[in-house]
């Protein structure tokens, strides 16, 4: 559903009066994205410059807001969820990191039943470069392009992006699945939505150690036989068993979750795997052609 | 992050599931054990598996020679890890099975697990083994009421009542602290038809010890056999320590960018000291958590150079880079180079603060340069960090 929003499509901010909320509702309508308000207690947000509404009903009703964006702390997160399934959201971006387990699993049931496409937890958001943004992927490694982005991490992604926007290759679609173990949208969902994506014409999986999202997708992506290339960077080879790396989910428990699982699976699948950023990038040049006209970043 | 057995048992304990009688002596205290008729087992607590296989488990049947083995099995690294506490368990024998219950997060379900043959070598495949019983259910607690029923309407007469019991009491604590694994492997039955919990495998959820007291207070009272969590709970945010002679100390934002630097630094021969993800968005305005890692870093004679990387999306690099500054000013002793690179929002100032700062302060904007740059700092600098 995310690669079919575009400039059109109205997003409101849950928790915009809040000094992230507020912030990057500016940067968000400074990039295109339709910001259409937003929700908060009244008493918190007097001078705030976007529509603001008691509850995602009352926002829903007066814009018809298809997405939104959670900005609010990660304990304050599943009631948010609640509200906005409840308003008739029909996709939502949570980016608190920090949600319990327990409760990530009663978001995934809750937006499953209600049919609602749910990206996070622990997620910058999604971009597709020159339509719209929700999140804070930032601007200098975002280009209109062919290669569609999936990535556990934030900011491994900007420097792929980055160094990628600097060889002249753009982004058909990016999107930031976060890094922690229970989630909305994962790889192998992704994986159908970029092989149909026309623009899209290569993939790049930005994975790490832990869980097996990587699994799943390489088997997705082999019973898919799209002949798009794809192409994969894991991340944590050094990273100490038993510990979660920085993110929730970059835990490794014997052989279960680590570089060597994830790379033998994307490999059977016939997914190029590199160990370096820059071997990954070289390989995507040699082997993805270049947007017809030059890209230009749309703001530094 | 996955509990020492011992603090894995202490939670099971606590859910009223019976342990062996046990000590947790850590290194340097007085050697000391339980009473009891049948021998030892001394057990180093590392949070990796085949400790056995790696001369991590040691029986002992006279107690003299406890203190002896107490000490070979602390001075043994177990699959790369020192054990810094051994606990010393009465032996007890029985029928091994094996019991657990797992958040499957790909599924978003739970998984129930049992065996009459447990043990160090559990069969994949539970369909493979008569009388095995595994399902997957939903994650809310009605479904995994239905779950445990299930099992003990398959477990055999004389068992069902014990295990199903057990089984039940790990239910309430997987759910009451938030864990996504409790495994038992063996959970002995001995002859008197009483289960007791031979071996704990539990992962805490990191993000639900906040809001738990009981996991909150084991991490704060074991917070030396869990420094790098203890930090996370107590500064907020990730250092974890990777190799103690290592010269290369990182200063970093972004777990999974940090993990690739780290993996990268390794393939080009250099040895980083730590992990990081500082999160830069979280400083406020203070070199607080700079000075926190700084000193952190200062304790490892080994150290060489330090390796700043920060990609920005939103914090204000030039910014950042005043708080870098004044963390350093106010660690003089700290006289090594820093190879700083920074990129996105507010780059081009730092960039000119870092110029004006001078003498082993290195500007490197690529990322491929500043690890080959760190890489060559800690191997031209023979003397140690503060020398």
């Amino acid at each position: 559903m995310l690669l079919d929003l575009d400039r059109r499509t109205p997003v409101i901010v849950q928790g915009i009066s809040g000094r992230m909320g507020r912030t990057h509702a500016r940067l968000m309508q400074n990039y295109g994205t339709r910001i259409v308000g937003g929700t908060a207690p009244r008493s918190q947000a007097s001078d705030i410059e976007f529509p603001l509404f008691d509850d995602c009903r009352a926002a829903v009703d007066a814009t018809g807001a298809v997405v939104s964006l959670v900005m609010v702390p990660p304990a304050q997160t599943l009631e948010a969820v609640s509200d906005a399934i409840a308003g008739g959201l029909k996709a939502l971006v949570t980016i608190a990191e920090g949600i319990p387990v327990l409760d990530a699993l009663r978001i995934h049931a809750m937006t499953r039943e209600a049919g609602v496409t749910w990206l996070g937890p622990s997620t910058p958001g999604f971009c597709i470069p020159g339509r719209i943004k929700v999140g804070f992927l930032p601007d200098v490694s975002l280009a209109p392009g062919r290669i569609g982005f999936m990535s556990k991490s934030g900011t491994l992604s900007y420097e792929v992006g980055l160094r990628l926007v600097s060889a002249g290759h753009g982004q058909s679609a990016w999107i930031g699945v976060g890094g922690d173990p229970v989630k909305g949208l994962r790889f192998a969902d992704l994986a159908p939505e970029l092989v149909r994506h026309s623009p899209t014409e290569a993939v790049i999986l930005i994975g790490e150690i832990g869980g097996s999202e990587e699994e799943e997708f390489a088997e997705a992506w082999q019973s898919l036989a799209c002949g798009k290339p794809a192409f994969a960077l894991i991340a944590g080879a050094q990273a100490r068993e038993g510990l979660a790396m920085g993110h929730a989910g970059a835990l490794v428990l014997g052989q279960r979750g680590s570089v060597a699982s994830k790379t033998a699976a994307l490999r059977a699948a016939g997914v190029q795997v590199f160990t370096s950023i820059q071997s990954l990038v070289e390989a995507v040049d040699d082997q993805v052609e270049k947007p017809h006209r030059p890209i230009s970043r749309e703001r530094d | 992050m996955l509990l020492l057995e011992a603090h894995g048992k202490q939670l099971l304990r606590d859910a009223g599931i019976a342990v062996p009688g046990s000590e947790l002596v850590r290194a340097g205290e007085v050697p000391r054990w339980p009473d009891t008729d049948g021998g030892w087992v001394v057990k180093a607590q590392v949070p990796v598996g085949g400790r056995g296989k790696a001369g991590g488990i040691v029986r002992v049947d006279d107690a003299a020679e406890l203190p002896a083995a107490i000490g070979k099995v602390l001075s043994t690294r177990i699959n790369g890890h020192d054990s810094r506490a051994v606990l010393v368990e009465e032996r007890i024998e029985g029928g091994e099975h094996y019991l657990a219950l797992m958040i499957d997060t790909g599924s978003c379900e739970i998984r129930l697990l049992y065996s009459p043959r447990g043990g160090v070598e559990i069969e994949s495949d539970f369909s493979e083994t008569e009388g095995a019983f595994a399902t997957a259910v939903p994650a809310t607690r009605e479904a995994l009421d239905g779950a445990l029923d299930a099992l003990a309407r398959t477990l055999p007469p004389a068992l069902r009542e014990e295990i199903a019991a057990v089984a039940r009491r790990m239910s309430d604590e997987l759910f009451s602290s938030g864990l996504l694994l409790a495994e038992i492997n063996p959970l002995f039955i001995g002859a008197d038809g009483k289960a007791r919990a031979g071996d704990s495998k539990v992962v805490v959820d990191m993000n639900a010890v906040p809001d738990h007291p009981a996991l909150r207070k084991l991490l704060t009272d074991n917070r030396d056999l869990y420094p790098d969590a203890w930090r996370k709970l107590s500064e907020g945010f990730d250092y974890i320590e990777l190799d103690r002679d290592g010269t290369i100390g990182l200063v970093t934002t972004g777990a999974g960018l940090s993990m690739m630097l780290v993996d990268e630094l390794v393939a080009a021969g250099g040895r980083p000291i730590n992990f990081c993800d500082m999160r830069t968005g979280q400083m406020r305005g203070k070199p607080d958590r700079l000075l926190r890692i700084f000193d952190w870093l200062q304790e490892i004679p080994t150290l060489k150079v330090i390796l700043i990387n920060v990609f920005a999306g939103i914090t204000d690099l030039g910014e950042f880079a005043e708080l870098l500054l004044a963390a350093r000013r106010r660690r003089p002793e700290l006289r090594i180079p820093f190879v700083v690179r920074l990129v996105g929002n507010g780059a081009a100032r730092a960039e000119q603060l870092i110029g004006e700062a001078g003498q082993d302060m290195e500007w490197e904007p690529d990322l491929e340069r500043a690890i080959a740059r760190a890489t060559e700092c800690a191997q031209e600098r023979p003397d140690a960090a503060g020398s």
